[in-house]
C-alpha cells in the first residue's frame, strides 16, 4: 500500500502542475487572442480535467493510508506512530488526521474534493471557473509538493517492522475527535474556493459582482464547517481536558478563530457589494485575508512556532508555509495594484445611521477583534525576535479586550437589521427601536432583581457586569429579530389570509438568506448567554473516602465506590458518586482516569450532568498516594448547555440561508413589481 | 497488497487518469465574453430586488411614509438611469 499511496501522490502532483501550467497558458492565449496550433479552449479543458483527476489520485493515496492503518501495516512509519492493534475502528480512521503527514493528506484530499466540484460545475461561467480552477491548482500544487517531499505519509519504518504501533494520543480518543478535525479542515480548506474566485475575478477584471453570488454558497458552507469545527473543538476541550472550561485562548484555538472573524465580516460586507456595489476593495481584501489567516493558522500548528496542546513538534514544514504565505501575499498585492481601478465603489455611505454603516461598523469591530487576537497570538514570537525572551499573553489579556468587543458586536447584531438602507430618520428610529430598548431595560431590572449585581458592597465585579450587559443586549437583539419576523409575517398574513405560523414560514422561504441570517443571530445570542454564564462558575475540591461528602452549588456528592478496571487498550480508575439535591438522591456520576498502555499516557474522563440551567462537571483528579483515596474536583458551570444549543440554532439558520429563496413570481400577492419606471435619462440641471 | 501489486495499481490509475485528461473531445463548454450590457442587466435585477425589499419593508411598517417616498425616489432614479443606459447599448 505504501508504494501505491506514494505513486498516487506523485501522480496528483504532476496533474496539479499540469493544471496550473496548462491552465495559465490557455488563459493567457485566450486573453491575448494569439493564434496557436492547439486551441486554447482545448488546452483549458485538459487543464480542467487534470484538476478533476487530482481528486481521484489523492483519494487513492488517502484510501491507501486508511487501508494500511486498518491492516496494521506498521512498516509505514506514520501508521506505527499513530495507531496500534488494540485501537478501536473509529479511531483507526481518525488516526489518518492525528499526525502531521496524515492531516496534510486530509487537507489535500478535501481541497481536491472542493476542486472536483468546482471544475465539474464550470458551465455556470466557463472563463471565471477556468481562472478559479487554475488558482486552486496552484494551492493544490503546494500541498502536494509538501506531501511528496516534506511530510511524506508513506515513509517506511527504518529497520525491522514493529509488531505493534505506539497508538493514538489518548486525548484524541474521544468521539468528537473523529469529526472535529475534518469539520475544521472543511472550513479552512473551503475558504480556498472563494479566494480563488476573488483573485480570478480580479485578474480577469470580471465585469459585475456575479462572482460573489457564485461564491456565496461556497463561503457560507465553509463558514458553517469552520463554525462547527470550532464548537466541536470547544466541546472536546470541555469534555476531555478536565479543567472545567471550553476556551483557553490557546494559540491554535485563536488560529481557527481569526479566519472565522474575517469570514464573518466578509459574509456581512458582501451584501453591500451585491445590493449597492460598495466595498469592493474591502471585500476582495477580506477574502484574501481570510485565506491567508487559514494558512497562518496552519503555519502555527505545523511549524511548532507556538506552544499549544494542538501544535505538532517544531518542524521545517513551517518554513514551507511561510514561503507559501509570502508568495500568496505577493500575488494578491501585485494583482490588486494592477487591477485596483476595477474595484471602484458605485455608491458612498450617505449617513452614519444606516444599514450600510452598521455593516461597516460590524466589519471594523470584527477586524479589530481579529487584530487583537492575532497580536496576542504572535506576541511570543515577536517578543522573542525583538527582546530575545518569549513573553506569552494569557487569557486575562484576551478577556479584557475581547469581551467588550464581543458585547459591542452583539449590540450591532441587534441594531443592524432595524436600520434601513441609505439613511434613517428619527421617526424611523423611534418606530423600530422602542421594543428592543424596552426589552433591554426590562432584562436589566429582572437580572438585578435576580441577583446579578455588578456592584456588591461598593466593589465593582467585572464578571457580573459583563454578564448583565450580555443578558440585556441578548434580550434586546432577540426582540429586534423577532419583531422583524412578526412584522413581515403580518404583511403576508394580511395579504394571503394565512395564519401567523404559516405566514412566518412563507416569509422565511421568500428570503431565506435574510431570515436564515436572523436565525443565526438568535443562535449567536444564545451562545453569548451561555458564555456569560461563566461569570457565575463555582468549584470545589475534596479528597473523598467511602461515604464522605462534598458540596457544590445545590448538589451534594457522596463517594460510594472507588474501582479499577482494565482492557487491552487501557487501565482505568474511577469513582462512583451518588449525587443528592435537597436531600434526595438524583443520579450517579462516574468520573474516571485512564492510562493507555500503548502510549503510556493518562486521560481524564470527565463526568458531566447537563441541565439547561447548569452543568455539574466532575473530574477525577487522581488518588492521594498516602491515603489511596480519590481526589474529586467538582464544578458548577451555569448555562454551558446554551452554547451547544446555540450552535444547533446557528447551523439551522445557516442551512436555511443556503436554501434558494422562492422566486418572487411564486409569491405573487407580495411580489410587488416596481411601478413602471421612466427610461428617459435624468435631465442634468445646472451648469454642465 | 504487496509493493509490486501496489505499483501495478498505481500505474493503472495513472493510465486511466491520463486517458481521461487527454481524451479527444471537441465539444468544450464555451461561453461568449461577458459584455457591459450583461453586467447592466445583472445590476437591473439587483435594483429591482432592492425596490421589492423596500416596498415590503414599508408595508411591514419599518419606514415612515416620507422616508419611504425619498428612498423609493432615489432607487427609481437610479433604475431609470440604468434602464436608459441598457436601452442605449441595446440600440447600439
Amino acid at each position: 500500500m505504501a508504494a501505491f499511496g506514494s505513486f498516487a501522490l506523485i501522480v496528483a502532483l504532476a496533474l496539479a502542475a499540469y493544471n496550473l501550467l496548462a491552465g495559465s497558458l490557455a488563459l493567457r492565449l485566450i486573453a491575448t487572442g494569439q493564434p496557436t496550433r492547439i486551441s486554447p479552449e482545448r488546452l483549458a479543458d485538459t487543464a480542467r480535467r487534470a484538476g478533476i483527476a487530482i481528486f481521484f489520485a489523492v483519494s487513492g493515496a488517502a484510501f491507501a493510508l486508511v487501508w494500511a492503518t486498518f491492516a496494521n501495516n506498521f512498516s509505514i512509519t506514520y501508521v506505527m506512530e499513530h495507531s496500534n492493534r488494540a485501537l478501536p475502528a473509529a479511531y483507526k480512521f481518525a488516526a489518518m488526521w492525528s499526525g502531521q503527514e496524515g492531516s496534510l493528506l486530509l487537507w489535500a484530499w478535501l481541497l481536491a474534493g472542493y476542486g472536483f466540484i468546482l471544475r465539474l460545475t464550470h458551465k455556470k461561467d466557463v472563463k471565471l471557473y477556468a481562472y478559479a480552477g487554475t488558482i486552486l491548482a496552484g494551492i493544490q500544487f503546494f500541498f502536494l509538493l509538501l506531501l511528496n517531499f516534506a511530510a511524506t505519509p508513506f515513509s517506511l519504518f527504518p529497520g525491522p517492522t514493529p509488531t505493534d504501533g505506539n497508538g493514538l494520543n489518548p486525548l484524541l480518543q474521544y468521539p468528537e475527535m473523529v469529526i472535529h478535525p475534518p469539520m475544521l479542515y472543511l472550513g479552512y480548506v473551503g475558504f480556498s474556493v472563494p479566494f480563488a474566485f476573488a483573485l480570478g475575478a480580479l485578474m480577469m477584471r470580471y465585469p459585475g459582482d456575479k462572482w460573489i453570488k457564485i461564491t456565496r454558497s461556497w463561503t457560507t458552507v465553509s463558514w458553517l464547517f469552520l463554525t462547527c469545527g470550532i464548537f466541536l473543538g470547544m466541546h472536546w476541550a470541555y469534555a476531555v481536558l478536565g479543567w472545567g472550561g471550553y476556551w483557553g485562548w490557546d494559540p491554535v484555538e485563536n488560529a481557527s478563530f481569526m479566519p472565522w472573524l474575517t469570514g464573518t465580516a466578509f459574509l456581512h460586507s458582501v451584501m453591500m457589494q451585491e445590493k449597492k456595489g460598495m466595498m469592493k476593495q474591502w471585500n476582495v481584501w477580506l477574502i484574501f485575508a481570510t485565506f491567508l489567516l487559514t494558512i497562518l493558522g496552519t503555519t502555527l500548528t505545523r511549524g511548532g512556532l507556538v506552544s499549544s496542546v494542538h501544535a505538532f513538534a517544531r518542524s521545517p514544514i513551517g518554513n514551507w508555509f511561510i514561503i507559501f504565505m509570502v508568495i500568496v501575499l505577493a500575488v494578491c498585492i501585485f494583482t490588486y495594484i494592477l487591477q485596483r481601478d476595477h474595484l471602484k465603489s458605485e455608491h458612498r455611505i450617505e449617513s452614519l445611521v444606516s444599514r450600510e454603516s452598521s455593516f461597516l461598523f460590524n466589519n471594523l469591530v470584527l477586524l479589530t477583534a481579529c487584530f487583537v487576537i492575532c497580536w496576542g497570538t504572535l506576541f511570543p514570537i515577536l517578543s522573542q525576535f525583538v527582546q530575545g525572551t518569549k513573553v506569552t499573553v494569557g487569557p486575562p489579556f484576551y478577556d479584557r479586550v475581547a469581551i467588550p468587543i464581543g458585547l459591542f458586536l452583539l449590540l450591532l447584531t441587534g441594531v443592524g437589521p432595524l436600520l434601513p438602507w441609505r439613511s434613517t430618520s428619527m421617526k424611523a428610529i423611534r418606530r423600530n427601536f422602542v421594543l428592543p430598548v424596552f426589552a433591554l431595560w426590562a432584562t436589566v431590572l429582572v437580572c438585578l432583581f435576580a441577583g446579578v449585581r455588578p456592584w456588591r458592597n461598593g466593589v465593582f465585579n467585572r464578571g457580573d457586569f459583563y454578564a448583565l450587559v450580555a443578558f440585556a443586549l441578548g434580550a434586546s437583539v432577540v426582540t429586534a429579530v423577532l419583531s422583524e419576523f412578526v412584522r413581515g409575517a403580518r404583511v403576508i398574513a394580511k395579504q394571503t389570509g394565512r395564519n401567523m405560523f404559516s405566514s412566518t414560514v412563507q416569509l422565511a422561504r421568500r428570503n431565506t438568506r435574510r431570515y436564515g441570517g436572523y436565525i443565526v443571530h438568535i443562535g449567536v445570542v444564545i451562545v453569548i448567554i451561555g458564555l456569560a454564564g461563566s461569570a457565575f462558575n463555582t468549584s470545589s475540591v475534596a479528597e473523598l473516602g467511602m461515604h464522605s461528602k462534598m458540596t457544590v452549588g445545590p448538589y451534594t456528592l457522596e463517594c460510594v465506590g472507588f474501582t479499577q478496571d482494565s482492557n487491552r487498550d487501557y487501565n482505568s480508575e474511577y469513582a462512583l458518586l451518588n449525587v443528592y439535591r435537597d436531600g434526595r438522591r438524583e443520579f450517579q456520576l462516574t468520573p474516571a482516569k485512564r492510562f493507555y498502555l500503548a502510549s503510556d499516557q493518562p486521560e481524564t474522563i470527565v463526568a458531566i450532568h447537563s441541565v439547561p440551567a447548569w452543568d455539574l462537571y466532575v473530574v477525577f483528579e487522581g488518588t492521594n498516594p498516602q491515603t489511596g483515596q480519590p481526589i474529586i474536583k467538582a464544578f458548577l458551570n451555569p448555562l454551558v448547555g446554551w452554547i451547544w444549543f446555540g450552535l444547533a440554532v446557528i447551523v439551522f439558520g445557516t442551512v436555511l440561508a443556503l436554501i434558494p429563496s422562492l422566486n418572487p413570481a411564486a409569491t405573487s400577492p407580495l411580489a410587488s413589481t416596481p411601478r413602471r419606471i421612466s427610461v428617459e435619462p435624468p435631465v442634468l440641471k445646472g451648469g454642465d | 497488497m504487496s509493493e509490486t501489486a501496489g505499483l501495478i495499481a498505481g500505474i493503472l490509475l495513472l493510465l486511466a487518469l491520463v486517458i481521461y485528461v487527454f481524451w479527444p473531445e471537441n465539444a468544450f463548454a464555451a461561453q461568449r465574453q461577458k459584455t457591459q450590457l450583461d453586467f447592466l442587466l445583472e445590476r437591473k435585477e439587483q435594483l429591482y430586488e432592492n425596490l421589492r425589499d423596500l416596498n415590503f419593508e414599508y408595508r411591514a411598517g419599518k419606514y415612515p411614509e416620507e422616508d419611504f417616498q425619498v428612498q423609493r425616489a432615489h432607487l427609481e432614479a437610479e433604475t431609470a438611469q440604468l434602464l436608459a443606459e441598457i436601452e442605449r447599448l441595446q440600440r447600439a
